[in-house]
């Protein structure tokens, strides 16, 4: 059990490295793609399988699917084509395919011995052993924590308003007749 | 939750509706008269809330919150603070450029945060609450996005504050590794017995220092501080200076009285370290200074660092000191700024010393209330800053820590040099100036200005008659 926990963070440290070393903003993309994984699998390993599917739909999944698209719409035009090819090399995706593969393999491990979730060498003795099912996270959200998430929810409605102060354009109000993007 | 929590809590729920009140008030296009005095008036009702009878005070609203007698009174700081900042924000903001609409939400958002922080007795709530005042802050320092003053200080502001998180995640993460619990009470009971701190927990709450010594802005990580205090509008410098500084350093006080960390003469000497690096060096960058809201950016570095000689002894007394001690500061930092914002016009602030060359002159009534404020800040007898230096002086020689005292003393000296020089310039000459636009004085400026001359004449009232203050004080920490 063990050794999947270190052969997993091994993973993680390694695939951070290589994102902060890349060049190339799609190459880095797909190492964070990978270390988020071996993220969701630490916490698989930990026993909170609802964190790990959290870390993949919401980090691996969402904010992923976000950065690509900013880092496609700024290089629309001819040469997207040309750089598409160029990223499709081998060398490029060797790298988190193989790393990726590992985290499957593991994860196929421990589905088919169906050891899970007993803890890292980390939780020993320190009340992480046993797993969290998602009916344990949602009592402590909404009973415990209740407060905690209404701060969250405050915490988003900062950000919501202030994001949409700063980011308003003004209007500029111009007379049909001289606005030229509409010719009469 | 019990009907108690709630009225126990009822100051920040209050808070946290009025945000979303204030945004009902913009959808029904009201006008920035309307905004200001419903904001003014959910502000008292906040206020008016706080000492609930119907409540005995030390109430623990589990896991997260705990109202005790000084959360209550740094949270009633920080609703002074939030207050005179929305009156000054009308002046200020009256016929800018930008309609200051959201303003009043990020504002109450932003003292949300100070008081969640005030009352947090946990690592959830104490991150919560930071992210919603920095974040609410965020929006407020680069407000008016048209300056790029405001624009860059509102970076600047951004990427240091969202890096000294990630240290302070970090340092959670550490330390609830070591413990395996996050609540204040919870982590005390696991370290009270070792004999000397566990090297994770000290790594740990090395970056939790880290992360809080940036929020404070002291020495080391007190670069950010000058140019997003010039950056920003000066109702938020206020803010930041007052209400920012107040809840931070309430969690601070909290968490370290809980961990009983400064037994340990390791973390009393770091804080000691922090302490006299930012007296010396915010007193020294202070001198130079031609712009006033730089060199009250530089004045807040020592004077934070003046509170953090307070926790170094770890007694009473000295928490006692500390807590006289925010009070005069938060008056007369609201005060300076008050002024520094009923003198600025539409376009431009007047934050150059040179603009208020031979103010008396002409506005008596700003240069005295503006004199006030620097004697206050300079620790001159018979002002409120004075009273508080010496209790704080008081706490630091009774367990004799001489070389804190001396440096204390030192800081006071060398800072008494460019307070005198606003007071100067102030009592100066008056320049032959060409057509200087004179300020429209509306019935909001004469407002604005019998409120900070309130503040001015309390603190004087306080330098003369500490002893009310002191007792509520002793009152708080001996229960």
């Amino acid at each position: 059990m063990s050794i999947i926990w270190h052969i997993t963070s091994a993973v993680a440290i390694l695939s951070t490295l290589m994102v902060v070393t890349r060049y190339n903003p799609v190459h880095a993309l797909l190492y964070l793609n990978v270390s988020l994984m071996s993220l969701a699998l630490l916490f698989y390993l930990l026993g909170a399988p609802f964190a790990a599917l959290l870390e993949i739909i919401v980090y691996a999944g969402a904010i992923m699917v976000l950065f690509i698209f900013v880092i496609m719409l700024l290089n629309l035009g001819k040469e997207t084509a040309v750089q598409e090819k160029k990223w499709l090399k081998p060398r490029v995706w060797v790298g988190p395919m193989a790393l990726a593969l590992i985290l499957l393999l593991e994860i196929f491990y421990l589905l088919h011995t169906s050891q899970q979730m007993t803890g890292g060498p980390y939780a020993n003795g320190r009340g992480l052993g046993t797993a969290v099912s998602s009916r344990a996270v949602a009592l402590s959200l909404f009973q415990t924590y209740v407060i905690g998430v209404e701060m969250a929810a405050l915490l988003l409605m900062a950000a919501v308003v202030g994001a949409a102060h700063i980011g308003r354009h003004k209007k500029t109000n111009l007379h049909r007749f001289l606005n030229e993007d509409h010719p009469l | 939750m019990s009907p108690s929590d709630y009225i126990c809590l009822l100051p920040l729920i209050i808070l946290a509706l009025a945000s979303v009140i204030v945004m009902l008030v913009i959808v029904a296009k009201g006008s920035h008269k309307t905004i200001q005095f419903v904001s003014l008036a959910l502000f008292a009702l906040a206020f008016a809330s706080l000492f609930p009878e119907a409540v005995p005070l030390p109430h623990a609203v589990p896991p997260l919150l705990l109202m005790d007698r000084f959360g209550a009174f740094v949270i009633a700081l920080i609703l002074l603070s939030g207050g005179v900042v929305c009156l000054l924000s009308y002046l200020y903001f009256e016929g800018k450029e930008e309609g200051p609409k959201e303003y009043y939400l990020l504002l109450f958002l932003c003292s949300l945060g100070g008081g969640i922080l005030a009352i947090s007795q946990h690592f959830i709530s104490f991150f919560l609450g930071l992210e919603i005042l920095t974040i609410a802050l965020y929006a407020l320092i680069a407000y008016l996005k048209s300056r790029p003053k405001a624009i860059e200080a509102g970076i600047k502001y951004l990427v240091l504050a969202a890096f000294s998180s990630a240290f302070l995640l970090m340092g959670m993460a550490l330390i609830y590794m070591e413990v395996g619990n996050m609540s204040f009470a919870g982590m005390s009971g696991a370290i009270r017995d070792a004999p000397s701190l566990p090297p994770l927990f000290l790594a740990g709450l090395t970056m939790l220092l880290v992360g809080v010594g940036f929020k404070l802005a002291v020495v080391p990580f007190h670069m950010w501080a000058a140019d997003v205090y010039q950056g920003a509008p000066i109702p938020v410098t206020a803010l930041i200076a007052t209400v920012s500084k107040a809840g931070v350093l309430a969690v601070l006080i909290r968490l370290f009285l809980a961990l009983e960390v400064l037994s340990f003469p390791r973390a009393a000497l770091g804080i000691g370290l922090l302490a006299v690096a930012s007296i010396l060096v915010g007193n020294i960058l202070a001198l130079q200074q031609k712009n006033i809201k730089r060199l009250l950016a530089y004045s807040s570095i020592a004077h934070l660092g003046y509170m953090l000689v307070g926790f170094v002894p770890g007694t009473r007394q000295s928490f006692e000191s500390l807590s006289f001690y925010l009070v005069s500061y938060i008056l007369a930092t609201l005060t300076a700024f008050g002024i520094i914002a009923c003198r600025s016009s539409k376009s431009e602030e007047s934050e150059l010393l040179k603009d208020y060359q031979g103010l008396f002159w002409s506005h008596p009534k700003e240069a005295l209330i503006l004199t006030i404020s620097m004697l206050s800040l300079a620790g001159i007898p018979l002002t409120a800053g004075f009273t508080g230096k010496f209790y704080l002086l008081l706490a630091t020689l009774e367990p004799d820590y001489w070389a804190l005292a001396f440096v204390l003393v030192l800081g006071s000296a060398v800072g008494l040099y460019y307070y005198l020089r606003v007071i100067t310039t102030l009592f100066g000459s008056y320049p032959i100036q060409e057509n200087t636009p004179s300020l429209p004085v509306t019935s909001f400026y004469i407002l604005c200005l019998s409120l900070i001359g309130m503040l001015a004449i309390l603190t004087i009232v306080l330098g003369i008659f500490p002893s009310p203050l002191i007792e509520y004080i002793r009152g708080i920490w001996i229960s």
